[in-house]
């Protein structure tokens, strides 16, 4: 199971969706497509917007700075992976914390 | 910092990595019919290899230890019924048939 942990600027996403084998598993493309996709448009718009840090199932996201676009492309994000979860349960969970 | 290529399988696990508690089995043991029905076999030879009496020894029979039924004659195999849901292997001696 992919395990989404959001603490105010700080997201981590690691674990595996374990929906199917390697090159089969939708799931995990969504995941991965959805993060690696904002990650990278934040950086198209600012360099110094996020820091990330990504290796063999995990990425933690750190939002360095409170602009606008950053904001919207994280909290776009965030819902695309709540629309996830709720159709595969067993596969995705998301943990906020607000603090 | 840097674009991130995109790997869609970044949270995919690697196939085998998963492990399995199955995959173990006994040595198998070959049980079951070593004569059939209406061969002619010689005193001393294994006809049924079973656990528990599957088959029963009938005439000119015995059954081993181990549940094995052996004839104790030259002679021609016979499965039979017994009662409603019972059967039993006999050796009948060639002039008898």
């Amino acid at each position: 199971m992919i395990k989404v942990n959001i603490k105010n600027n700080h997201i981590e996403i690691k674990g595996h969706a374990m929906y199917d084998d390697m090159g089969k598993d939708i799931v995990c493309a969504a995941v991965s497509t959805i993060v690696i996709t904002t990650i990278n448009a934040i950086i198209r718009f600012d360099k110094e917007a996020i820091k990330y840090e990504e290796k063999d199932g995990h990425i933690s996201i750190d939002v360095l700075k409170d602009t606008n676009i950053t904001n919207t492309l994280i909290l776009n994000m965030i819902e695309l992976l709540k629309e996830l979860e709720k159709q595969y349960k067993k596969n995705i969970k998301i943990n906020e914390e607000v603090l | 910092m840097p674009m991130l290529k995109l790997n869609i399988q970044l949270f995919a696990h690697k196939k085998g990595q998963g492990s399995t508690k199955n995959g173990r089995d006994s040595e198998s043991k070959r049980l079951g019919a070593k004569a059939a029905d209406g061969q002619f076999v010689t005193g001393g030879s294994i006809i049924y290899r079973q656990r528990g009496t599957r088959i029963y020894p009938g005439n000119n029979v015995g059954i081993g230890k181990d549940d094995t039924i052996f004839a104790k004659i030259d002679g021609i195999v016979k499965f039979e019924r017994v009662g409603r849901d019972k059967k039993q292997a006999s050796v009948y001696p060639r002039e008898e048939m």
